[in-house]
């Protein structure tokens, strides 16, 4: 018995150490952006800040635009979330639900959504978005936002379809209730879960994208908040802890929506991906 | 019930909003790239139909182009064969673990999957920095005084420092997707490889790993194209460099047709890249899949 309580000590040891060494950096950034920018070249792997540059994190907020950047963001995400949303959730009830021909053709065009590298359509939608006169507005990154979530959202509302029965839509339908209604009152209910889950991934993914960002916005006025830390290290470039102050408060979103929901997350995750 | 699940207005209204972003975001644009891959367009003035010589040029004088698709490759092995083995591992611990312990661990192990991959990688670029980067710190602390490495730009470690980024960013998927998939293993499985005298280890090499096969497989389907899909973390660490070391598909076509002036070879690369890697996919799928079926 005694080997064995030391056999799972150290494996409870080594999996703390694990879990340390996975939030290590994110401690160290966080550490380092409540100290001078000098420290950081002290032979200290960490520092106890005690006297916390607060400042540190007034001047990103303000030199950084997080405001404006922030505001942006949620503009952008927040659309792409209830649109991406709404409409995968008619295509995946049309392909699980409903009976027509060209359904072979919609389930190949989701599945070519998942595997297609979409940096592949930055150099040519860059042109196409341009002769829309979509180029340097909101609409540049929404559209492609829907477009590159909507399979992922497919297929998580698939999976939950499948596991329903139809009764219920076909004892609506013969009480005479017309399809929003249906929609509305009868199957939205039932997939309350797939809903949270895709509303969060596409929340997730689409807030922390940057490259569709960086390359279709070109007005200040307009980027999304992932940006504030590339253009701190043009203008500060030796302020390393105004640097490390902005990571943090860009990174806090999704950790404190991660800190909430994360039994959400971590059950959709899985859910798309592997029944897909 | 044909009424109510064949009525084609309804069908229509369903699928047409999904069907066209998708058109307008995804295919027309492969259209595009696929007539500008033809022409010799700097991205403005004027250009010409050039036929198929980009992609001659691309596939026989193009040593960046192969160095790209080499690193992709090493990184889908990487992945494969040294990731996938640990988290798989792990997460067969943890699934053995009180639930509360296990909950806590994998959630703490995800963290870094939900953050921003532009605050991963700055994050990395800084720990990975020769002067200040804790890394080095790390190494005259255990006594190696004398190094001093520039882990991302130094030939000999940047691939490695690159790779290391995205592995460790991507492990906490590879630990969810297993971790989901041991939880759908009936545990009478593993109890019935015991009763024969199965040891833990044995039990999953012969019993449980067979039974998550389907599992396995569409993790490794998700590796093959996570591994060509990686742009960000290369664009804002090394670009590429040093040289061409550390290139990757989505960043070299970016900065052909963006940075260098050649829009219409970078849509050549465009379509390639598509073609590979939905090439790559199907090929890999159906590998797997007849694997499954020899089982």
């Amino acid at each position: 018995m005694r080997s064995r309580f030391a056999g799972t000590s150290v494996l409870y040891l080594f999996l703390v150490i694990l879990a340390i060494l996975q939030l290590f950096p994110l401690l160290w950034v966080f550490d380092y952006s409540l100290l001078k920018s000098g420290d950081l070249f002290g032979p200290e792997l960490l520092k106890l800040p005690l006297v916390p540059q607060w400042g540190n994190y007034v001047r990103a907020w303000v030199d950084g635009k997080i405001p404006r950047y922030f505001m942006n963001s949620v503009i952008v995400v927040a659309s792409s979330v209830a649109v991406s949303a709404l409409i995968s959730f008619c295509l995946a009830y049309s392909i699980t639900r409903m009976k027509w021909k060209l359904r072979p053709v919609a389930v190949a065009t989701v599945t070519m959504g998942m595997v297609v590298p979409i940096h592949t359509t930055l150099l040519p939608n860059f042109l196409w978005f341009n002769y829309f006169g979509l180029i340097n507005t909101h609409m540049a990154l929404i559209i492609p936002y829907v477009a590159f979530t909507l399979s992922f959202n497919t297929l998580v509302f698939m999976g939950q379809l499948r596991t329903l029965p139809r009764s219920m839509e076909e004892s609506a339908f013969m009480d005479g209730a017309s399809w929003p209604r249906i929609f509305w009152s009868v199957v939205a209910p039932m997939t309350g879960p797939a809903i949270v889950t895709v509303c969060l991934m596409t929340f997730l993914n689409n807030w922390n994208e940057f490259i569709m960002a960086y390359t279709y916005l070109s007005s200040d006025e307009l980027r999304t908040l992932p940006f504030s830390i590339i253009k701190f290290q043009g203008a500060y470039r030796s302020d390393y802890a105004i640097q490390f102050a902005c990571m943090t408060l860009v990174a806090a979103v999704p950790l404190v929506l991660y800190f909430f929901f994360s039994k959400r997350i971590l059950a959709g995750v899985t859910a798309g991906a592997l029944k897909g | 019930m044909k009424a109510l699940f064949g009525n084609g207005r309804v069908i229509c209204a369903l699928v047409l909003p999904g069907l066209a972003v998708m058109v307008f975001a995804l295919v027309v644009p492969i259209g595009f790239s696929a007539y500008y891959g033809l022409t010799d367009w700097a991205g403005f003035g004027k250009f010409h139909m050039i036929g198929l010589a980009n992609y001659l040029e691309i596939l026989t004088a193009d040593p960046v182009f192969w160095r790209a698709l080499l690193n992709a490759l090493i990184l889908m092995l990487v992945t494969i064969f040294i990731q996938n083995p640990a988290a798989f591992a792990l997460a067969a611990v943890l699934s053995h673990l009180p639930a509360r312990f296990s909950r806590l661990l994998r959630t703490v192990y995800f963290v870094p999957a939900v953050l921003s991959l532009v605050v991963i990688t700055k994050l990395w670029v800084n720990i990975f920095n020769p002067t200040y980067g804790i890394l080095n710190k790390v190494l005259h602390l255990i006594g190696l005084k004398s190094v001093m490495i520039s882990w991302l730009s130094d030939p000999r470690t940047a691939l490695g420092a690159v790779l290391w980024i995205i592995l460790w960013q991507g492990f906490g998927w590879a630990l969810l997707f297993y971790y989901t998939g041991l939880m759908t293993v009936p545990s009478e499985i593993e109890e019935a490889a015991r009763v024969d005298g199965a040891g833990w280890l044995q039990a999953h090499l012969r019993v449980i790993i067979p039974f998550m096969f389907p599992v396995i497989s569409a993790v490794i389907v998700i590796d093959v194209i996570s591994s060509l899909r990686q742009m960000e973390m290369i664009f804002l660490s090394t670009e590429g460099g040093p040289g061409s070391l550390t290139q990757f598909v989505s960043v070299y076509l970016y900065q052909k047709a963006f940075i260098a002036g050649a829009y219409g070879y970078g849509n050549a690369l465009s379509v390639l890249f598509v073609v590979v890697a939905v090439g790559l996919t199907l090929v890999v799928q159906r590998i797997l899949r007849r694997n499954d079926d020899a089982q």
